[in-house]
């Protein structure tokens, strides 16, 4: 409870501090790129394989029942709506989230943010701001990525493993996919953007003192990230999909 | 306890408590740091020296009492005021407190990089510069994770000192330095008080430098300032703390 109101106030302070001064530009490109780099192989990877399996159960499921031509609808709900921006998120929260914590955890412990203080800049300024934009600026790209990657290796599946129609596929997938439902997933990767970026910093800045500090905090950064991210996911389909 | 105040303090500690946890650090210490001179803080180790200095500068906030940086008192201070005081600052941490992710040079570099409009080339001539002032000039391009304990104390000083603040506050300068290289911090001490007029705040456990550099002597011990007053007076305390530090440190006696 105490932690929540100190993460709270932490983020009023970043507000504050990142609209007070122009942003650093220099540093939120390389933030941008930094995360955008690391992040894109795994999820490369991980996307491929989540569709080309989203197909293969799919067709597990709606075959017995004559309904294999579902599939198509079956990616874009499970896959487009749900499984891409989640697992984005899970992905840059174990990449960008726990090197951000780890990083600001040792600048912390290094008194490299009292350093910063003491030279007038603000760290959530300098240490939180280029980190947020840059995360808000690429996840939602690599979300749209993820769902082309997801679509495209279950459609390979689809027709060339399990020999169904290629066009069946296309056609209600994308009826069920309307572009605003695209855009709902960037929405939602923004959100989990922000809230991977504010509440691994957070730990970082708040990490206790010694390398099991740092450990402490990188390991609470990714948890209580991917959890929150994931429990948010539920509300925000809600919202967006009803 | 016999301390004195000085007649135009720049920084004014005013009945400050700290404690941490059941730890009490600070039980109520009042000094004021003489404008224009060099204060050097002596102390067992863990009395908290550092955590004294860092209540100058706002990192720290006291418990009760009161810091006065000529007339901001920084517990009351806006984050703006408190910013614009901290402009007038420099301070070398006792472990450097260098980025890593940088070289030696852009260290340095780094305060004029955010204080100064300026270009790259001038940067970069002021950053040379201040590391010839601490014997380094050779490291400039190096990563700072290749440099040693002592070469990252000095790089930090340099960095502390590139905006020519008003005050300077240097936590165990000469610590891990061989005697030589302390003579040299120390002839920069000097020459920056006397040229530029510039109050220095300095830590340490080397007598021979506090003896040095020092035109005002305190002892922290126990949570109090103990002894505090110009040189030769502080010399004279019976404080038996005083007597015990100097009697250690010096066996042929001042
Ligand atoms: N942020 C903190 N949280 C908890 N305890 C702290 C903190 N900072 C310092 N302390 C404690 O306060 C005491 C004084 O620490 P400080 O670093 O000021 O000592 P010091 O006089 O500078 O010693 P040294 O000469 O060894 O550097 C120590 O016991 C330290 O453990
Ligand atoms: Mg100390």
């Amino acid at each position: 409870m105490t932690t929540l109101l100190a993460f709270v106030r932490f983020c009023g302070i970043v507000a504050r501090a990142s609209l007070s001064n122009p942003p650093p530009v220099r540093r939120i490109v390389e933030e941008a790129h930094g995360i955008g780099v690391r992040s894109l192989p795994i999820l490369l990877v991980v996307s491929a394989f989540v569709g080309t399996n989203l197909a293969v159960q799919g067709y597990n499921a709606f075959a017995p029942l004559g309904g294999e031509r579902l599939i198509g609808m079956f990616v874009a709900l499970a896959g487009v709506r749900e499984l891409a921006p989640v697992m984005v998120a899970a992905m840059v929260a174990a990449k960008a989230g726990t090197e951000m914590a780890s990083q600001i955890a040792v600048m912390r412990i290094g008194e490299q943010i009292d350093a910063l203080e003491v030279m007038a800049l603000s760290p959530h300024w300098f240490l939180v701001t280029p980190r947020l934009v840059g995360i808000l600026l690429v996840i939602p790209a690599l979300t749209m990525i993820s769902i082309f990657t997801l679509v495209l290796c279950s459609y390979g599946v689809a027709v060339y493993q399990l020999g169904l129609d290629g066009n069946d596929f296309i056609q209600l997938a994308a009826a069920t996919t309307r572009p605003v439902d695209l855009l709902s997933c960037a929405a939602k990767s923004l959100v989990f953007g922000a809230i991977i970026c504010l509440v691994s910093c957070f730990y970082g800045f708040h990490t206790r003192p010694g390398p099991a500090g740092v450990g402490q905090a990188t390991n609470a950064a990714v948890v209580v990230s991917a959890v929150s991210c994931a429990a948010l996911n539920y509300v925000l389909s809600e919202v967006l999909f009803g | 306890m016999t301390t004195s105040t000085p007649d135009d303090p720049i920084i004014r500690l005013v009945d400050v408590h700290k404690r941490f946890g059941d730890l009490v650090v600070l039980d109520g210490v009042s000094m004021g740091i003489p404008r224009g001179l060099t204060t050097v803080l002596l102390g067992p180790s863990g009395t908290g020296k550092s955590v004294l200095i860092k209540h100058i500068v706002g990192l720290l906030e006291p418990d009760a009492g009161e810091v006065w940086v000529d007339d901001v008192e920084m517990g009351r201070a806006s984050m703006k005021q408190r910013y614009a005081v901290r402009r007038r600052f420099g301070m070398m941490f006792q472990q450097g407190a260098l980025f890593d992710n940088l070289t030696a040079g852009e260290n340095v570099e780094f305060p004029l990089r955010y204080h100064r409009r300026m270009g790259a080339a001038e940067r970069r001539r002021i950053a040379a510069e201040k590391l010839a002032l601490v014997e380094l000039p050779e490291v400039y391009d190096r990563p700072t994770s290749a440099l040693s304990g002592g070469q990252r104390k000095r790089v930090s000083l340099a960095r502390a000192i590139v905006l020519e603040p008003d005050v300077v506050l240097f936590d165990e300068p000469n610590s891990g330095l061989d005697p030589m290289t302390s003579g040299t911090v120390d002839a920069l001490i000097q020459r920056m008080k006397e040229q530029l007029g510039v109050t220095f705040v300095v830590i340490t456990h080397d007598i021979v430098q506090a003896v040095t550099v020092a035109d005002w002597i305190g002892m922290l011990s126990g949570g109090h300032l103990v002894a505090y007053g110009p040189t030769e007076t502080f010399l004279q305390s019976d404080h038996p703390t005083v007597r015990a530090f100097l009697s250690r440190k010096l066996p042929e006696g001042t």
